[in-house]
């Protein structure tokens, strides 16, 4: 799939899942998903292993930072951005500078190796370090998040406000990227 | 955990996106580090009279800084995020460098020569620049806080901005302390301690702007 074709498919549901679709924005990330990985895939041949990690760690951020898409520009642009930061990134950390070559980027899709583009699993356990975030901030996910309460009930259930809860749910993914980024 | 399992967490229960995020955490930085420059500067330093408040050129100096607080605010704004359009602040950049080099080049010829020497050094050339990077410092730190939590992908770039902007934040303060009125003067003195403050942002994003 090309870039545009990409864009076209995602925009809608992008602006949708942007208003609060949470069907939207579900379909959206996977095919966001789906798109980083063959991104990463292709860039980390020699690297098969931490190619859903980092997929995993991209829609993590893509998450927190949804408020930083300037509606004048193509989500596509937005997600390639945060993801060759991540990849850069990934580079930085295994000090790998010779890797920041993008050599690939000039290639078009036909000449690019062929890259396997189902899910592979991931090395590092998400619902582990979930349970190392703080006692609440793993309560509000847990519930609302995985259990599928509502805040209202959630907040009936623990007694505290829902505003409070969504801070704890907000304040839980943030440390969850954090954990990501330290684990990797 | 599956991919596939990651998203229906993050997508369950998401809500809309937040709105005006990156305006949201620049505002109070901008205005709390206004707040504390200008509270040290005018401690520290002291408040000019009220006769150098009726003088043009005091103004001129703090439209100046406070110009270029704006358009140093704007770029981090566009630089905050992951892509940036960044044409229209640097035009209002330019715009801003060249009326004031404009100004302070028209104020030197305009000045009798012998004067022109006397005006340019004023008396406090030697302490002018390092005040204003001094005075940039509180905003500084506060504006690194503030682009930490946003998603700057060019962050040499996005350091000098912050830069920018604290420096000018720092002038701006300082104008309030500082009693030279000569165009010639800020153009060159007010400019080199924004440009310090600038070119140490650019140093401090790559370390302070990782993500």
């Amino acid at each position: 799939m090309g870039l545009d074709a990409f864009e076209s498919g995602l925009l809608p549901l992008w602006q949708r899942a942007q208003a609060g679709d949470e069907a939207a924005y579900r379909d959206a990330l996977l095919r966001i998903a789906a798109r980083l990985r063959r991104y990463f895939g292709r860039r980390l041949q020699s690297l098969p292993d931490e190619v859903e990690d980092l997929v995993q760690e991209t829609l993590l951020v893509l998450h927190l930072q949804r408020g930083t898409w300037d509606p004048g520009l193509p989500v596509s642009a937005w997600v390639h951005a945060i993801a060759r930061h991540k990849l850069v990134d990934l580079f930085r950390r295994r000090g790998r500078r010779e890797a920041l070559h993008d050599t690939l980027e000039d290639l078009d899709d036909a000449q690019h190796p062929v890259v396997d583009p189902t899910e592979a699993p991931a090395r590092r356990d998400l619902g582990v370090l979930l349970e190392s975030l703080p006692m609440a901030q793993q309560r509000a996910i847990v519930m609302t998040k995985i259990e599928g309460l509502s805040m209202a009930e959630a907040s009936a259930r623990t007694g505290v406000s829902v505003a409070a809860l969504k801070v704890q749910v907000h304040r839980g993914m943030k440390q969850l990227a954090a954990l990501v980024k330290d684990d990797a | 955990m599956k991919t596939e399992r990651l998203i229906d967490i993050l997508a369950r229960g998401a809500g809309p996106a937040p709105r005006h995020a990156v305006e949201r955490r620049l505002w109070p930085v901008a205005l709390m580090g206004l707040g504390a420059s200008a509270l040290c500067g005018v401690i520290v330093l002291g408040l000019v009279p009220k006769s150098v408040m009726m003088q043009w050129g005091w103004w001129v100096k703090l439209g100046y800084a406070v110009s270029l607080v704006a358009v140093g605010g704007w770029l981090c704004a566009r630089l905050a995020r992951p892509v940036q359009r960044l044409g229209a602040p640097q035009i209002a950049l330019m715009v801003v460098l060249a009326c004031m080099g404009a100004l302070g080049i028209g104020y030197w010829f305009s000045a009798m020569p012998e004067l022109r020497w006397l005006e340019l050094l004023g008396h406090s050339w030697s302490t002018c620049p390092r005040n204003v990077v001094l005075l940039a410092v509180p905003p500084m730190a506060a504006a690194f806080w503030a682009l930490r939590g946003l998603a700057p992908t060019r962050p040499r770039l996005a350091g000098a901005a912050i830069g920018l902007f604290a420096g000018a934040l720092g002038a701006a303060a300082y104008a309030l302390s500082c009693t030279e009125l000569a165009p010639s003067f800020v153009a060159v003195w007010y400019t080199l301690g924004i440009a310090i403050s600038t070119g140490l942002g650019a140093l401090l994003g790559p370390r302070l702007l990782r993500w």
